[in-house]
């Protein structure tokens, strides 16, 4: 009876709109900071540039929009000069994922079963590096990989190689590392609060049912853990795609050049903003795709648990 | 086997998504032609070569600032330069003589700066814009005429830039500083200099180890003269494309990266041989690590007339609040030795008479070495200079240069 009571006080509440007001500031949040930026972005992409002074002139009136520009950025990225980036960008995050996961799962799988007491401190640790700065943490790692650096030290010594490496001299395996260790926590800490939600009971359950230890991992925590993987990919994938300061810094070379390289390229350096534009919508269409996907999935690994 | 209910929707819903991000696009492909949109003022700004001077326009809106004023007292002077660009300790003792602060905002595009100077409510004193921006500033009513009876010392600028091709009169604008673009590098890793000093850029001996301007005209304009080509500010689509395809010979050939951190990279050794500004050279003597000696910094700098020159100016823009006082700081920056104070912070040197390559070895602010690194007026009478072009040409050289950066 109590719960039909309460069921009823929720609707009474709700009538007097305290529900969709507590729902208000993130809703102007999102219209403030990203639906009008991005349609910003869209009226540059779709507008024009004064050849004054070379500015972006947003067309606001969809009627009026110029496509031109966006066709060709499209045409360059499927068939021209930005294809190589776009697919040197999907295979740099998709690799740095796969990375993720695989020195992430372990990691977050020990926190959340085995760490015990030391959970806490464990879980800080993760984050410890974000004290520090992300620059500093980057030019550290310059100091370490340089060509007479500590790394090339260590390998040397230890007879691994005998000429010293050359990580930043355009290696795709330094940016790859660089963009793991730069987002790396992003994935632990949303996977490690799913395995850490892992009903015990149930590990049991399957236990007493005859399954080894591997086998309730296989058929119990890790399809439970699915949605934790999904949001932990999801949030490093999206700002791996953008990020362009990660492959300037550890390398510099054309042959690494991300799509936000070049997105930074047209917005700071070049004369057509609604280029740069074009591509940051493309880019967000690509994200969104994606997203997409990854809500689709979340419902139906969800759905599947129920 | 029946369709199982869920995967036909959620398929569907994710075709939606899908298909809304391209039906975006097409609504809009039913855009139309804003009237008047196309009505451009882009003819009227003046494309100043040094064979074809300006005179920038003069408007009856926008007049210089009248003679014999005293100066405004007190509140901030407010700079727009790039950062790092002038001394703290010129500027601190320049305000504490005038009783203002003096605070500089920094940009780091000329882009960013005009954008900044078209912003209504900011009012900058003084400014320093490329000669490749001063026209349209100038057009566009974003500085005002100078008044040179604030400026005596005007008279020991180099004479050619006393009367500059892009601003005849100097009407707008007074030199900042000069500097080339070269080539640093390392003395003591690089075994011989080639006759054409581009060509180092070119040698697969320093692989991974060398570096071009991270800069659309400065890179391309590179591997025009490393060909002999001189037509650096050409709109001509096959020569840019050509300097496009002798770039991306680097790619395979050196692993070449781009960077505009000379002084540091030449510095610790990260590079043997950097595309670089002089003032990068100079100001890399500072950034040597402990125990490696100035000696190793060198820099190549072509005799004929196959460089590369740049300049800087100040103006004073057109809503400053002080202008009589913008005209004083401007002046103090020409005298001989407040400019050599500052060049001793920004490593750029004043384009002025008294600079001279000597004075400067024996006044220890560069090695031997590095006096390759002065700009004279000789030097800046023989060498070429990037300039503006039509803003399709600077179309074409960005593709280029994003052709290059996309590694291809």
């Amino acid at each position: 009876m109590r719960v039909t009571g309460r069921a009823t006080a929720r609707r009474g509440v709700a009538r007097t709109g305290l529900w969709a007001a507590l729902a208000a500031p993130g809703t102007l949040w999102l219209l403030a900071l990203f639906a009008v930026p991005f349609y910003a972005v869209a009226a540059v992409a779709f507008g024009y540039t004064d050849p004054l002074f070379n500015a972006p002139i947003p067309e606001w009136d969809p009627r009026y929009w110029d496509v031109t520009t966006f066709g060709e950025v499209v045409q360059r990225s499927l068939t021209g000069d930005l294809r190589p980036v776009f697919l040197r960008t999907l295979l740099y995050v998709g690799v740095a994922l796969t990375v993720c996961v695989l020195i992430g799962y372990p990691v977050a799988y020990y926190l959340a079963r085995h760490a015990g007491r030391r959970k806490g401190l464990l879980l800080a640790l993760v984050l410890a590096p974000w004290w520090i700065n992300y620059i500093t943490r980057m030019l550290a790692w310059l100091n370490l990989l340089q060509d007479d650096g500590y790394v090339n030290d260590l390998l040397m010594a230890g007879h691994l190689i005998s000429e010293p490496v050359r990580w930043l001299s355009g290696n795709p395996y330094t940016v790859i590392l660089a963009l793991v260790y730069g987002y790396i926590p992003f994935f632990i800490v949303p996977l490690f609060s799913t395995l850490d939600r892992v009903d015990e009971r149930l590990l049991e359950a399957a236990r007493d049912l005859g399954c080894t230890g591997a086998r309730a991992f296989w058929h119990v925590t890790l399809p439970l853990s699915r949605h934790g993987l999904m949001t932990a990919a999801a949030i490093t994938a999206l700002p791996m795609f953008g990020d362009y300061y990660t492959t300037t810094l550890v390398s510099g070379s054309p042959t690494t050049t991300m799509v936000g390289n070049q997105i930074e390229f047209y917005l700071l350096g070049g004369s057509r903003k609604e280029l740069g534009a074009s591509l940051v919508l493309i880019l967000s269409a690509l994200l969104m795709a994606l997203m997409a996907y990854y809500l689709i999935a979340t419902r139906r690994a969800e759905r599947d648990l129920t | 086997m029946p369709p199982h209910p869920r995967d036909p929707l959620n398929r569907r819903l994710f075709l939606q998504v899908a298909g809304l991000t391209t039906l975006t696009g097409l609504a809009a492909a039913c855009g139309g032609e804003r009237p008047g949109r196309r009505a451009a003022a882009a003819s009227a700004v003046p494309l100043s070569r040094p064979t074809s001077p300006a005179t920038l326009p003069l408007h009856a809106d926008v007049p210089a600032v009248a003679s014999g004023l005293e100066p405004e007292k007190g509140g901030t002077l407010k700079l727009l330069n790039y950062a790092e660009y002038i001394s703290p300790d010129v500027c601190k003792a320049f305000g504490k003589e005038h009783g203002v602060e003096v605070e500089v905002t920094v940009f780091t595009t000329m882009d960013e700066m005009i954008a900044k100077l078209r912003t209504a409510g900011e009012g900058f004193d003084v400014c320093f814009p490329t000669p490749d921006v001063i026209a349209k500033a100038a057009v566009g009513k974003l500085l005002q005429p100078l008044n040179a009876s604030y400026l005596p010392h005007l008279a020991g600028v180099w004479p050619q830039l006393r009367d500059p091709f892009y601003d005849k009169g100097s009407r707008y604008t007074v030199p900042y500083n000069a500097y080339t673009s070269g080539i640093g590098y390392r003395a003591d890793r690089v075994k011989s200099l080639p006759s054409n000093g581009y060509d180092l850029l070119w040698d697969a001996a320093y692989k991974g180890k060398s570096y071009v301007i991270d800069d659309a005209r400065e890179g391309l304009a590179l591997a025009m003269l490393r060909n002999g080509v001189t037509d650096i500010n050409t709109e001509d689509p096959a020569k840019i494309k050509q300097a496009g395809a002798w770039l991306a010979e680097l790619i395979p050939r050196t692993g070449v990266k781009v960077g505009i951190s000379a002084y540091q990279l030449v510095a610790e050794g990260q590079a043997t041989v950097h595309h670089c500004w002089s003032g990068d050279m100079i100001n890399a003597q500072a950034y040597l690590p402990k125990g490696v000696d100035a000696e190793v910094l060198g820099y190549w700098y072509p005799d004929a007339s196959l460089g590369v020159v740049g300049t800087d100016t100040m103006a004073v823009p057109r809503n400053a609040t002080k202008p009589v006082l913008a005209h004083m700081f401007i002046d103090h920056l020409l005298d001989p030795k407040v400019a050599e104070q500052n060049f001793s912070y920004t490593g750029y040197q004043p384009a002025l008479t008294a600079i001279t390559p000597e004075k400067m070895v024996t006044d220890g602010f560069v090695t031997e070495q590095l006096k390759s690194t002065i700009v004279t007026p000789d030097v800046y009478a023989r060498s070429l200079q990037i300039l503006q072009i039509s803003p399709p040409a600077e179309a074409l050289w960005n593709d280029a240069w994003a052709a290059f950066k996309a590694g291809r």
